[in-house]
């Protein structure tokens, strides 16, 4: 009986993802609706797009290649398997075996790669600026990313999310520098702006294929490839979501498998996800998208951040 | 009235021997010139410090059947007190070819290349003789307006291609965009040469959608064609109904009534105010700053809201009628005016203070999409981009119509010319507009709203009447013709005349950023277009 509790986690856990990160896109719009003195749409309408998404027949351009069929399907993919290489509500990660933190990042990187290809394939002029500006972001988002994380990973002594989570929800001695964790968590938070293509960086609701980033590249897709990658990019924003509160907040997420901890686990990662979607609403409503070129500046700065958080991790633990 | 006299003085005694006549039209004074020496006129008129005359618009007349020639006039609006000093040539018999002024003054660059597709002439020295209006799939020797070329003829499909200016070099790429978008926006197609993000060449690709206005006004009785107008450009009802119904008044010499110009102006500002509140929430948009557009979209609707219960029109359809306005509005309606626009003014108020707080929003409208105020002025820049890059023109003051003579409207001036100060410009001029419409209220007097004509005109006589609606200049020159029809039209919105300065304006900035220029322009498609 106890060898099938993983079995479960896993199906849980995937199941959550896919059902969850639709709901997530919704209420972000929704808050910003709201602060907009709108009423906005519903919470479920991303839910009713791609379901309509799947049921229409796709359109696909007669220059693309086999890349432009198969991308959608690794990028849902790859963003999937990111999003089970990590604790959600229970600090034990399903996939534990499988692969760290680095693994997880370069699943996500892996999808990106695969987008910013397809974004070429068709040949297309909005595509191919799309693709390049993507390119930017990404290689500027990766490093740092990484090394907030790592300054997290220095401070449990493992590159494993699941001893991250694990132990810093048990206060095992995770925050010996607190500057230095907020000095991460900015700079991860910073990086989640600008890999799930949010304001200031990107703005998922324009129109004006001139100025899209991630839309840019998904402009020639259609029906269940166009679903797919929507999905994926609400999957990634979840996953991001849930990086930030497990590893920088896991306070209450389930560190055994007791039904109870993980009931109050599952609803008090519900809670906080929610929150930070709140966060990033009212983000996206209080400023403009950044000028691009002052995007490097940016993810620049979050890069710094992190280095700090690994000096003070240093200096302070001394 | 000769308004420009000491000008016409000049002109005339620097070129005895090119002017062969001097008259007035309508108070206006036009110089007729030997076609040959139109350039060096032209260019003396725009160059001379004392008159620096600046290109206004340039349009053609097919007098036949009545005479066999086309004639050519040029209007000059002089820098000095905005008098207007026209020129004019004619080609008589079988002559299609004049000589271009384009290599002396770009502003005539559009209207040159218009002429000739529109009537065959051919302007001889023009640099760029690509087609403008007629695409190419139009079939060779079709030239609408022309007096022989029927009206609902239906053109054959040729093939062609136009041939866009090339930037070649390493990593240099070709970026099409439209005419069709990806959101509810007019036909037009930009062509960009990028290297990156830099924008190093702009062509704007416009035209798609023309109606043939200007050929269907010819069809119509002058007392009847202010429906369409209405349509020239339809977030312009009123601008474009006022400048028609000005030029026929002018023909017709009727004398409006106090009462239906308060009226009109009072129109005018409404159809101003919902406009440049729509753009300035609109600029903010396009820079994700979507709090701002929600309040302005909001307060927009209202305005329009208010249009549709005052007049039965969102767009202000059916207001002006030729000889005053079709509706009067009572002392209770002027009153509910006044009361929704205190607290709009208010509601608005906010929206600005909340807008210039954003550092963010600042630092994507600062410096983005500058027209310096010289390209500005070779190009003969007008309205609210003329205004936010230093050229301080604006018909409401410089020669006042309907009840702008007495209200005295204030012109807001900017001179940095980027998206910045064209909001700016937007701003001033919503809370002079809510002013002006006190002001209306205030001083409305009694009297009748539409006047009778006091003559038909003669066949061949024509008024030219020019309005500032809430984009620019708009002007009309309206010929009347055989029976009580109108023998032709020229519709001038004032987007034909800042479309090709975008081009200048977009250089050097990078891609992304041409949607908010585009926006803080917004130019009419279909005001272009005709």
């Amino acid at each position: 009986m106890q060898s099938f509790i993983p079995i479960v986690l896993v199906v849980v856990q995937l199941a959550l993802l896919l059902a969850l990160s639709p709901f997530v896109v919704g209420l972000i719009r929704k808050v910003k609706a709201r602060l907009q003195c709108r009423r906005g749409a519903s919470l479920f309408q991303p839910y009713a797009d791609l379901a309509k998404l799947f049921r229409k027949q796709p359109v696909i351009s007669s220059t693309t290649s086999w890349i432009f069929t198969a991308a959608p399907y690794i990028v849902f993919a790859s963003t999937v398997a990111a999003g089970l290489l990590m604790p959600v509500f229970v600090s034990h990660t399903p996939l534990n075996f499988a692969g760290n933190i680095i693994a997880l990042v370069y699943l996500l990187a892996l999808g990106t790669f695969f987008l910013i290809l397809a974004g070429l394939d068709a040949g297309s002029a909005f595509g191919g600026m799309g693709s390049s500006r993507e390119a930017i972001v990404a290689t500027l988002a990766e490093p740092a990313m990484m090394l907030s994380i790592l300054s997290i990973a220095l401070t449990a002594g493992s590159t494993n999310l699941s001893t991250i989570v694990h132990q810093s929800a048990l206060m095992e001695g995770v925050v010996v520098a607190p500057p230095a964790h907020l000095m991460a968590l900015a700079a991860l938070f910073i990086v989640t702006l600008a890999e799930t293509g949010r304001v200031p960086v990107d703005n998922p609701a324009t129109h004006l294929e001139l100025t899209m980033i991630h839309e840019a590249m998904l402009l020639e897709y259609s029906g269940r490839y166009l679903a797919l990658m929507e999905w994926a990019a609400g999957i990634k924003l979840l996953v991001f979501l849930t990086l930030i509160v497990n590893v920088f907040a896991p306070w209450g997420i389930a560190t055994s498998l007791a039904p109870s901890a993980i009931a109050v686990g599952l609803l008090v990662y519900l809670g906080k996800v929610a929150a930070l979607a709140l966060v990033i609403g009212v983000i996206e409503s209080m400023f403009a998208k950044l000028r691009l070129f002052r995007v490097p500046e940016m993810l620049g700065a979050a890069f710094i951040l992190s280095l700090l958080a690994l000096v003070f991790f240093y200096t302070l633990k001394g | 009235m000769i308004d420009a006299r000491p000008a016409v003085e000049q002109v005339q005694a620097a070129f005895t021997q090119a002017i062969t006549e001097v008259c007035a039209v309508h108070g206006v004074p036009m110089l007729r010139v030997k076609k040959q020496d139109l350039p060096t006129v032209a260019h003396f008129l725009h160059t001379n410090p004392g008159l620096r005359g600046s290109l206004s618009l340039l349009w053609a007349v097919d007098h036949r059947p009545r005479e066999a020639r086309y004639e050519l006039c040029y209007l000059f609006t002089l820098a000095e007190r905005k008098d207007w000093l026209l020129l004019a040539t004619d080609l008589h018999g079988d002559e299609r070819e004049f000589p271009s002024i384009t290599p002396h003054l770009h502003a005539a660059k559009w209207y040159e290349r218009e002429i000739r597709d529109l009537f065959g002439l051919v302007p001889i020295g023009h640099p760029d003789l690509r087609r403008l209006v007629r695409h190419e799939h139009w079939p060779k020797g079709s030239h609408p307006l022309k007096r022989d070329f029927p009206w609902d003829r239906v053109l054959g499909r040729v093939q062609g291609e136009y041939a866009f200016r090339k930037i070649h070099g390493e990593g240099v790429f070709e970026v099409p965009v439209g005419p069709i978008h990806a959101g509810i926006i007019e036909p037009g197609h930009f062509r960009f040469s990028v290297a990156g993000e830099p924008i190093m060449q702009l062509e704007v690709r416009h035209f798609w959608k023309h109606r043939g206005v200007e050929k269907l006004f010819e069809q119509q009785q002058l007392t009847e064609a202010v429906p369409l107008s209405e349509r020239v450009s339809g977030d312009t009802s009123v601008g474009h109904s006022l400048a028609y119904c000005q030029a026929v008044e002018m023909l017709q010499g009727v004398e409006v009534s106090p009462r239906a110009r308060y009226l009109r102006t009072l129109f005018l500002e409404l159809e101003r105010l919902h406009n440049h509140i729509g753009d300035v929430g609109a600029i903010c948009n396009d820079t994700a700053y979507a709090l701002a557009h929600a309040h302005c979209g909001r307060m927009k609707e209202q305005l329009m809201q208010l249009n549709d219960r005052l007049t039965g029109s969102r767009f202000l359809r059916g207001v002006n009628c030729v000889g005053g306005v079709a509706l009067d509005l009572s002392g209770l309606q002027l009153a509910q005016v006044e009361v929704e626009l205190n607290a709009l003014e208010q509601d608005f108020s906010d929206i600005e203070k909340i807008v210039f707080a954003n550092a963010s929003l600042t630092e994507r409208l600062e410096n983005t999409g500058i027209l310096t105020e010289g390209i500005a002025w070779d190009h003969a820049v007008i309205g609210v981009v003329g205004r936010a890059s230093g050229i301080d023109r604006d018909l409401r003051r410089d020669r006042p119509f309907a009840a702008y003579d007495v209200l005295q409207p204030r012109v807001a001036l900017y001179r940095y010319g980027d998206v910045r100060a064209r909001m700016r410009v937007r701003l001033d001029e919503i809370h002079e507009s809510i002013r002006l419409i006190r002001e209306v209220r205030r001083g409305l007097p009694l009297g009748r709203l539409v006047s009778r004509p006091m003559h038909q005109p003669q066949p061949g006589a024509w008024a030219l009447s020019a309005v500032e609606g809430w984009r620019g200049e708009i002007l009309y020159v309206v010929m009347a013709g055989d029976a009580g029809r109108i023998h032709r039209c020229k519709v001038r919105d004032p987007s034909f005349v800042n479309w090709p300065a975008i081009q200048w304006a977009a250089l050097g900035n990078i891609v992304p950023d041409f949607p908010l220029i585009n926006k803080s322009f917004n130019l009419s498609y279909a005001g272009n277009d005709l």
